[in-house]
C-alpha cells in the first residue's frame, strides 16, 4: 500500500471561523497527526488562490488525500473536489470538516469551539485515510417522455417537448383533453375564453407527429430509473376491452391536476338541499350555456358569492386555493354584464389579489358596485330561506368584520367558491412514480423555491395543480419549466451518476429481498434468475437504509464504508 | 338580531351626489388622516362602510357626517379614489332630507330643477306680495323710498320679516328635534343624564358663532371664508330683522351702517372666493359641485349685489325709484334664500352643525362616564 500523504487545509472564512476558533491551535494539532504531510490555513480557501494552493500542494508534495476544514460540504464540497481533480487527484479522496455551521457559528466559547474544531478535523483526517478513488458512471438518456394528464399543464409540457422534435406519450384518463380548465367559461383577470386557450392546444397536439395521444388511459406501472424508465399504460376501448402497452421513456411529467372541494361537506351552506345554492363549477356551466337563472327559471336579483369554501379554515383545508378570489371577481363582472340591475355580494375572508393585473381587476370589480363583505376565516355564514314577504329567496347571516355588525344578506342565487384539493387517488399516483406527498396530499417538489418542478426522484417532474393550487399562468410556467429541464437532459444525451451509491456483493446476498422493500427510491432490483438483489446506481441516493438493514452484511455503501465511519467516530472521540 | 344589508341604498345616495363609495376597501387611511376621527367617532370610514352595506338605520342615527368639515385630506389620501369627503357631504344632504318631515328636502336634493322652480315661484310670490303691499295696501309711490308715502314702508316689511323668522324657526326646531331623536333620543344604548345636556349647552352658541371645529382642519382658509360668509349673513339678519328702522332712517346711522358695509364686503368676498374655487376646482372640497351649492352661492351674491344697488341709489344718488326697484329684486333673492334653503336645503346646516357638535360632546361624555362607572364596579382584569 502506498504511503498516505494528507494535506490539511483550514479556512478562516474571513472572520466567520477565525473569530471564534483558535485556528493556529487547530493547525498545530492537525499537523501533528499521522499521515499529515502539509497543513495550511488561508483566509478564504474557496477563493481561486485557495483552490490553487490545494492543487499545487497535491502536485508538488505528492499528496494523495485532502482534508478541507471549512464550511458545510453542502456549500463547497463540489468546489474542493474540483480543486483535487485539478491537482490530479480523484475527487473522492477529499473530505471536509464542517467547522463553520457546526462549530464557529453556533458556539461563543472560544476554547470549547477550538477543541470541537480540532475533533472535527481529526475525524476528517482519520476518515480520509480509508477513502477509495471512485468513478462516476454514465447512462443513456432515452429521449421520449411520458406526460400524465391532459389538462392545460400536460398539454403545454407535451407541446413544448414535441416542438423540439422529441417523442411524447400523452396519457389522459378520460375520453377528452382539457382537464378542469375545459369546465371553465372565461378566465380572470382579462376575461379571455378558456375554450380559446384550449382549442389552440388541442389542434396543435392533434397535428403534432411527435405526440402519441392516449385517451381513456392510465399509467399501470413504472419501472427503471432516470433516462431508462419502462412504463405500462392501460387503455380502455369503447367496447370496454382493455389494452396494455409498454413504452420506454427517459423522463416523466406528472400533471394530474386537482379536484374541487365537495361543497356538500359544509352542511350550513345547504348545497344539494337548497335549490339555488350552486358551486363555482355549477355556475360555470350556467355561464357556458349563457343563461344565469334560478332553478325555476327566474333572473336572480340578488347574487351572493361565498369565498373560501373548504379552504383556509381549521376544519377542512388550511391552505389558500389561490384561484377562487379572482374567479369570484370574474363572476361579479359576468353577472353585472349579463344583468346590470342585479346586486352582487362578495362574501370573502381576505381578498388575495396577488397576480399580475389582479389588483386592477379587484378595483374594477368594486367600480361596478360589487358589495364586498368580510368574515372571519374560522366562522361561517349560515344560509336560510327568507320569508315569503321578503324580496329575496334566501338570507345569509354572518358577522361582518369591517363593520363589526351581524348582518343578513339577501340572495336569490348563492355561488360557493369551492377550493382545490388533491385528487382522491393522488397517493396511488405518488406510489406509481415514486414521489412524495405533503400533508395535504399535494406532490412534493425537490426544493420549494429553487427546484419547484423536480421531485426527489430523478427523471420525475411535477407541473401544475397536482403540486399545489395555482392559476393558469403559474401552471403553464411550471409545465414549460418541466419541459425545459427534460430538454436539457435530452440535449446532454447521457446522464452522469454520482460515484457514491450502494453495492450488493453477490456472494453474500441471500436473496431475502428485505432491501427491495425498504429502498425509498425503488433503486434495488431483484433478479429472479440469479436470486440476487442488485442496486441500480442511477436511482440510488446513497441513503444507506439497505446497508444497515441487510442481515447478511452484503451491501456496501460506497464512500460510507464501515472502516470510514468507524475511523471518523474514533477521530471525533480522540 | 342581524341587520339586513341593502345594496340599493348606495344608488339612492348617488342622487344626493355620492360617487365611487363602492371603491372603498377599508384600508383606513382616511380615518388616520382625519383630525376629527377620535373615539367614539370613526370618521369617515364607518359611514363609508354603513353606506356600502346600506345600513339605513345606522346612517340615520349617526352624527358623524356633521362632524366632518370636508377639508378633503381623506379624499386626497384615498388609494382607491372612493371620495370619502364627498360621501360625507352627500350624507349630510341625505340626512337633511331625513330630518325634514315634509319630504320637500328629499325632492329638492334629488331634483335641482324642482328646487329651482320652487325658488322662482317663491321669488315671484315675493314680488307679488311686495307689489300688493306697496301699491295696494300702503298706497305708496315708486318715487318715495323712505318716510311717509314710501313704497315699502318699514313697519310692514319688519312685520313680514318677523313672521318669516318665526315660521323658519319653528320648521328648523322641528327638524332639529327630529335630528336629536334619530341620533340620541331613540338610541337605547346611550344613557344621558340631564346634567350632561346642561353642562354642554354652551357649545351650541359657541359652535354656532365660531365654527371652532372647522378651524381644527389643517387648512385654515376655508374656515375663514366660511366664517366670513356666515358672520356677515348673521349680521345682515340682525340688521334687517331687529334694526330695520334704524337701517332705513333718512340719516345715515353709522353705528348700524358700518356693520352693514362690513357684512356686504364679507358676503361678496366670501361668495366670490367660493364661486371662483368651484369654477377652478382649486380645493378638494370644491371638486364636486351639487346644483344646490351653486344656487345657494348665486342667491347670496345676488342679494348682496342688489343690496348695494339699492343702498347706493338711495343714499348716494338719491334715486328713490331705482332704490325701490333694487329693493324689490333684493327681496326676490333674500326671501327664496331664507324660505327655501333654510328649511329644505343647504342652509339648514346652520342649525344641524352646532347641534351635532353639542350632541357629539354629550355622547362622548355619556360614554366616558359609563366606562368610568364600569371600571368601578367590575373587578380588575389582568392582561392576558
Amino acid at each position: 500500500m502506498e504511503e498516505i500523504k494528507i494535506g490539511v487545509f483550514i479556512c478562516n472564512c474571513g472572520t466567520n471561523i477565525a473569530h471564534h476558533v483558535d485556528l493556529d491551535a487547530v493547525l498545530e494539532a492537525a499537523a501533528a497527526m499521522p499521515g499529515v504531510a502539509v497543513a495550511r490555513s488561508y483566509r478564504y480557501m474557496c477563493s481561486n488562490p485557495g483552490q490553487e494552493m490545494i492543487a499545487r500542494d497535491i502536485r508538488e508534495q505528492q499528496l494523495n488525500r485532502v482534508v478541507v476544514a471549512a464550511c458545510s460540504p453542502r456549500m463547497h464540497e463540489k468546489t474542493f473536489r474540483g480543486a483535487c481533480r485539478n491537482g490530479g487527484l480523484n475527487p473522492y479522496l477529499c473530505e471536509m470538516a464542517n467547522i463553520r455551521e457546526q462549530c464557529s457559528w453556533v458556539h461563543s466559547d472560544r476554547l470549547a469551539a477550538t477543541e470541537k474544531a480540532k475533533a472535527l478535523t481529526s475525524a476528517a483526517i482519520r476518515r480520509v485515510w480509508h477513502h477509495e478513488p471512485l468513478e462516476s458512471l454514465t447512462a443513456e438518456m432515452c429521449p421520449a417522455t411520458l406526460v400524465i394528464g391532459g389538462g392545460i399543464a400536460g398539454l403545454t409540457a407535451a407541446l413544448e417537448l414535441a416542438d423540439a422534435a422529441h417523442q411524447v406519450y400523452l396519457v389522459e384518463r378520460t375520453a377528452a383533453l382539457g382537464g378542469n380548465l375545459a369546465r371553465v367559461d372565461l378566465t380572470a383577470p382579462h376575461l379571455d375564453s378558456a375554450r380559446d386557450l384550449l382549442t389552440e392546444r388541442f389542434t396543435r397536439v392533434g397535428e403534432n407527429p411527435w405526440i402519441t395521444l392516449m385517451l381513456n388511459s392510465e399509467l399501470q406501472s413504472l419501472a427503471g430509473y432516470v433516462g431508462n424508465f419502462a412504463a405500462v399504460v392501460r387503455t380502455k376501448s369503447d367496447d370496454d376491452t382493455v389494452q396494455e402497452r409498454k413504452i420506454d421513456v427517459g423522463n416523466v411529467v406528472v400533471a394530474t391536476g386537482y379536484k374541487e372541494f365537495n361543497a356538500d361537506r359544509i352542511t350550513h351552506y345547504g348545497h344539494g338541499k337548497l335549490p339555488n345554492v350552486v358551486t363555482s363549477f355549477e355556475f360555470e356551466q350556467m355561464l357556458r350555456k349563457g343563461r344565469i337563472e334560478t332553478r325555476d327559471g327566474r333572473l336572480p336579483q340578488y347574487v351572493a358569492i361565498i369565498h373560501c369554501v373548504g379552504s383556509r379554515n381549521k376544519e377542512f383545508h388550511g391552505y389558500c386555493s389561490r384561484v377562487c378570489c379572482m374567479t369570484a371577481l370574474k363572476y361579479a363582472h359576468e353577472l353585472k354584464s349579463a344583468n346590470p340591475a342585479c346586486y352582487v355580494s362578495d362574501i370573502y375572508v381576505d381578498m388575495h389579489a396577488f397576480g399580475k393585473g389582479h389588483e386592477d381587476f379587484y378595483k374594477h370589480t368594486s367600480e361596478v358596485k360589487t358589495l364586498f363583505l368580510m368574515f372571519d376565516k374560522n366562522e361561517r355564514p349560515v344560509i336560510r330561506m327568507a320569508d315569503p314577504s321578503d324580496d329575496c329567496e334566501m338570507l345569509i347571516e354572518v358577522n361582518e368584520t369591517l363593520s363589526r355588525e351581524r348582518i343578513e344578506i339577501p340572495a336569490d342565487l348563492v355561488i360557493l367558491m369551492v377550493g382545490m384539493e388533491a385528487r382522491a387517488d393522488s397517493g396511488e399516483v405518488a406510489r406509481l412514480v415514486n414521489i412524495s406527498q405533503d400533508k395535504d396530499g399535494w406532490f412534493m417538489e425537490s426544493h420549494p423555491k429553487l427546484d419547484p418542478v423536480a421531485t426527489t426522484t430523478d427523471g420525475i417532474y411535477i407541473a401544475g395543480t397536482c403540486a399545489a393550487p395555482k392559476d393558469i399562468p403559474d401552471t403553464v410556467a411550471q409545465a414549460r419549466a418541466a419541459a425545459a429541464r427534460i430538454l436539457g437532459k435530452i440535449a446532454k444525451g447521457k446522464i452522469e451518476i454520482d460515484g457514491v451509491f450502494a453495492e450488493v456483493r453477490d456472494d453474500r446476498c441471500s436473496g431475502c429481498r428485505m432491501c427491495n422493500e425498504l429502498c425509498p427510491y425503488s433503486a434495488i432490483e431483484f433478479h429472479l434468475d440469479t436470486k440476487r438483489s442488485q442496486v441500480i446506481p442511477a436511482a440510488c441516493k446513497a441513503c444507506g437504509a439497505c446497508v444497515a438493514a441487510c442481515p447478511s452484511g452484503a451491501i456496501k455503501g460506497r464512500h460510507f464504508t464501515m472502516e470510514q465511519l468507524h475511523a471518523q467516530i474514533d477521530g471525533v472521540l480522540a | 338580531m342581524a341587520i339586513r344589508v341593502n345594496p340599493k341604498l348606495i344608488n339612492e345616495l348617488e342622487t344626493y351626489g355620492a360617487a365611487d363609495v363602492q371603491n372603498c376597501y377599508h384600508c383606513g387611511n382616511c380615518s388616520a388622516t382625519c383630525p376629527f376621527s377620535k373615539e367614539p367617532f370613526v370618521i369617515p370610514r364607518r359611514s363609508m362602510r354603513h353606506l356600502q352595506m346600506g345600513l339605513e338605520a345606522k346612517l340615520k342615527g349617526t352624527l358623524e357626517p356633521w362632524l366632518c368639515y370636508y377639508c378633503g385630506e381623506c379624499s386626497q389620501q384615498c388609494p382607491r379614489g372612493a371620495e370619502p369627503g364627498e360621501t360625507m357631504m352627500s350624507l349630510r344632504r341625505w340626512l337633511t332630507s331625513r330630518y325634514d318631515l315634509t319630504g320637500v328636502a328629499r325632492l329638492f336634493y334629488r331634483s335641482w330643477k324642482a328646487e329651482l322652480v320652487a325658488l322662482i315661484l317663491v321669488s315671484l310670490a315675493t314680488m307679488t306680495a311686495f307689489l300688493v303691499m306697496g301699491f295696494g295696501i300702503g298706497h305708496g309711490s315708486l318715487g318715495v323710498y323712505a318716510g311717509a308715502g314710501a313704497l315699502f314702508p318699514d313697519h310692514l316689511v319688519h312685520l313680514l320679516d318677523l313672521g318669516l323668522a318665526a315660521l323658519l324657526a319653528s320648521v328648523l326646531l322641528t327638524n332639529a328635534f327630529r335630528m336629536w331623536w334619530f341620533t340620541t333620543g331613540s338610541n337605547r344604548n346611550l344613557h344621558i343624564s340631564l346634567w350632561l345636556y346642561v353642562k354642554n349647552v354652551f357649545l351650541l352658541p359657541y359652535h354656532f358663532l365660531t365654527q371652532a371645529r372647522y378651524r381644527q382642519c389643517e387648512k385654515k382658509l376655508p374656515w375663514l371664508n366660511h366664517l366670513a360668509i356666515f358672520l356677515s349673513w348673521v349680521t345682515m339678519e340682525v340688521l334687517v330683522i331687529v334694526l330695520l328702522e334704524r337701517l332705513h332712517s333718512a340719516e345715515t346711522d353709522w353705528a348700524v351702517h358700518a356693520f352693514g358695509y362690513l357684512a356686504t364686503i364679507g358676503l361678496l368676498g366670501g361668495t366670490a372666493y367660493a364661486l371662483l374655487g368651484r369654477a377652478r376646482k382649486s380645493e378638494t372640497h370644491y371638486k364636486h359641485t351639487h346644483p344646490t351649492d351653486l344656487m345657494f352661492l348665486i342667491l347670496i351674491a345676488g342679494a348682496a349685489l342688489t343690496g348695494i344697488v339699492q343702498h347706493a341709489s338711495y343714499r348716494w344718488l338719491g334715486l328713490d325709484s331705482v332704490a325701490n326697484i333694487a329693493y324689490l329684486i333684493h327681496m326676490m333673492f333674500v326671501i327664496p334664500l331664507l324660505a327655501v334653503q333654510i328649511p329644505f336645503s343647504k342652509l339648514s346646516h346652520l342649525a344641524y352643525r352646532p347641534l351635532a357638535m353639542y350632541l357629539a360632546a354629550v355622547h362622548a361624555d355619556a360614554l366616558t362616564s359609563r366606562q368610568a362607572g364600569a371600571a368601578e364596579t367590575e373587578p380588575v382584569r389582568l392582561a392576558a
